[in-house]
């Protein structure tokens, strides 16, 4: 393992960018630097584009690192096309580069003697946890694994999901798995488990925030997304209220305690 | 494969590239090289320092500093438009108190300059502010906030009417002896008597322009954006509108200017050079390319160079005669 270093900007070459499910790719990069420092929940601020158009980098939590490939140092990335930066970065093939800037961000933090882990997430969401749960398996933890989606074909390939771990598939409308939503499913997966880290849409944190007594004390970790401007904690475009006071998605997130945030107060 | 490589050297020593931005002051604002740091986009200058070498800039410029620590605006706050980005961060920051408690004594420790942007909601918080930073040490300038769009009262107000740019200027003055960059707003049907207002009164440089003022607009989800309501709208969107007051401004008035709007590129601080500025401030173009100002400052020694110019003021308001 590269000791952990500073963040870096590179060029990093692209090995492969394909689509999973409809609308929805993982792009992956050769970058050994990023690979031997990053940690589940931190992201990558990704230029979408060459010219003057698009001004903003886009953040792109790591979804997979890989050491044991070719590339020796192989980052992943998973997204969907939402605009027309995203749409930009779909078109980008093997062999040219992307423009990174990272790995930046606090990530998710496994306890030391946590022992289960139940992983929610909702759609897209699933990104940084794929890597937090291929960490947890490395560190002999049993991880449980919500997985939520709109629909059947939106639902993250199963054959992609790291082994080793306990996936429970769920639907809005039934048509795959479980249907409903994933924190319908907290209470029937939280005996035993002493953490649960959440990656997706605003709702789903105040769903689960909802639920904070059927959790009792058990630690709740999630990664909040905001508009991001710099990436590092300069323009203040990120700020949440928190408990301890404001702080910056970009440099003291993302990953957040879930009971540090006033969700009352959190509009993204 | 790093895009740019980290050049210790410095550039021939026959090739100038310092500029004065207050000539009329003891310090004189000697910057090494004509490009700053433009405020609300570098932080307080440490955050960019594992990415970018930081001394190497002409000078940094912090976050619009306040009286008391504010809290800014709702999320969101940011939205790119085309070419642009409207931002209404609503000058969250930490308050003078700790800006000099806690960051003055670290820019001390620095060999570039930092320079203090001040924003009040009114005159007394100015002339507060003005006090409170008189002789600290560690702070090579303070800019004069009179220009953002995006806090309830005060601020840009001051900086749309040449009565009220006077006072404050003039207060501002008064109470701090280091030299004074006043930053103009370009929300103002005429800027140049309001550059006139802030160079009578004694400001050694202006800047121009702050962002202009605007607003997107969500149609599926309702919504006005930035959250605020506006926002100001920065970017390469607004690098005409920028260079063209610098122009007007250059032709009017007889202070150092400082170019801000858009710039990304070594020509485009070559143009506002031309127009009359003799630095430039850099900012929402960090974001897009962190490694943006360092490229400047060797592209513009490339450019001297291959030119055959030796000072890089010789640049400066060519436009004027052509």
């Amino acid at each position: 393992m590269i000791p952990a270093g500073p963040q870096i900007k590179l060029l990093a070459p692209v090995l492969s960018n394909r689509m999973i499910t409809p609308g929805s790719y993982i792009l992956s990069f050769q970058a050994a630097e990023i690979a031997g420092t990053a940690r589940p929940g931190q992201f990558v601020m990704v230029r979408c584009g060459t010219g003057s158009e698009r001004v903003l980098r886009r953040p792109l939590g790591i979804h997979r690192v890989n050491f044991t490939g070719p590339a020796k140092g192989e980052v992943s990335l998973l997204y969907s096309v939402v605009g027309s930066g995203t749409r930009w970065l779909s078109e980008l093939k093997a062999g040219e580069y992307i423009d990174i800037l990272g790995p930046l961000g606090n990530g998710f933090s496994l306890g030391p003697a946590n022992r289960r882990l139940l992983l929610v997430a909702g759609g897209i969401g699933f990104s940084p946890l794929n890597f937090l749960a291929a960490e947890a398996v490395k560190k002999s933890i049993k991880v449980t694994l919500l997985l939520g989606a709109g629909t059947a074909r939106d639902l993250y390939p199963e054959e992609l999901l790291p082994q080793d771990i306990e996936p429970v598939m769920v639907t809005e409308d039934g048509s795959a798995g479980k249907k409903g939503l994933v924190t319908d499913y907290l209470k029937l997966f939280l005996p035993g488990v002493d953490q649960v880290c959440a990656c997706g849409p605003l709702g789903m944190y105040r769903a689960i925030e909802a639920r904070r007594k059927l959790l009792k004390e058990t630690p709740v970790q999630v990664s909040l997304e905001t508009r991001l401007g710099c990436g590092i904690g300069a323009c203040f475009g990120c700020t949440v209220k928190t408990r301890t006071g404001l702080k910056r998605v970009c440099r003291d997130g993302p990953v957040f305690d879930i009971d540090e945030i006033l969700w009352s107060e959190v509009k993204i | 494969m790093p895009d740019f490589v980290l050049d210790t050297d410095l550039p021939p020593s026959h090739l100038k590239l310092m500029v004065q931005l207050a000539p009329g002051h003891p310090t004189g604002l000697n910057l090494s090289n004509p490009v700053i740091a433009a405020s609300g986009t570098f932080g307080y200058g440490d955050e960019y320092s594992e990415i970018t070498d930081i001394q190497r800039l002409g000078a940094i410029v912090c976050k619009g500093t306040t009286l008391n620590p504010r809290q800014g605006n709702p999320q969101p706050r940011l939205v790119e438009t085309a070419s642009g980005l409207l931002n209404s961060i609503g000058l969250e920051n930490i308050g003078v108190d700790r800006l000099v408690r806690e960051k003055a004594p670290v820019w001390a420790e620095w060999k570039v300059p930092v320079i203090v942007n001040i924003a009040g909601e009114s005159l007394k918080e100015y002339k507060d502010l003005a006090a409170k930073l008189r002789g600290v040490k560690g702070i090579a300038a303070l800019e004069l906030n009179i220009s953002c769009p995006n806090i309830k009262a005060g601020g840009i107000e001051f900086g749309r009417r040449p009565d009220l740019t006077a006072r404050v200027t003039a207060a501002v003055k008064a109470r701090n002896e280091l030299p004074l960059i006043v930053k103009l707003s370009p929300n103002v049907s005429d800027i140049v008597p309001i550059a006139r207002a802030a160079a009578r009164e004694g400001a050694d440089a202006l800047c121009l322009v702050n962002t202009l003022k605007g607003m997107a607009i969500d149609i599926p989800g309702k919504k006005k954006l930035p959250a605020f309501g506006s926002g100001g709208l920065s970017g390469p969107a607004i690098k005409p509108v920028a260079l063209y007051m610098v122009y007007a401004v250059a032709e009017a008035v007889d202070k150092p200017i400082v170019g801000c709007g858009g710039i990304e590129s070594v020509q485009d601080v070559l143009e506002f050079m031309a127009a009359g500025a003799r630095a430039v401030e850099i900012g929402t173009a960090s974001f897009t390319n962190p490694s943006t100002m360092i490229n400047i400052i060797k592209d513009l020694t490339d450019y001297l160079s291959r030119s055959g110019i030796n000072d890089i003021n010789q640049l400066v308001g060519t436009a004027h005669r052509w």
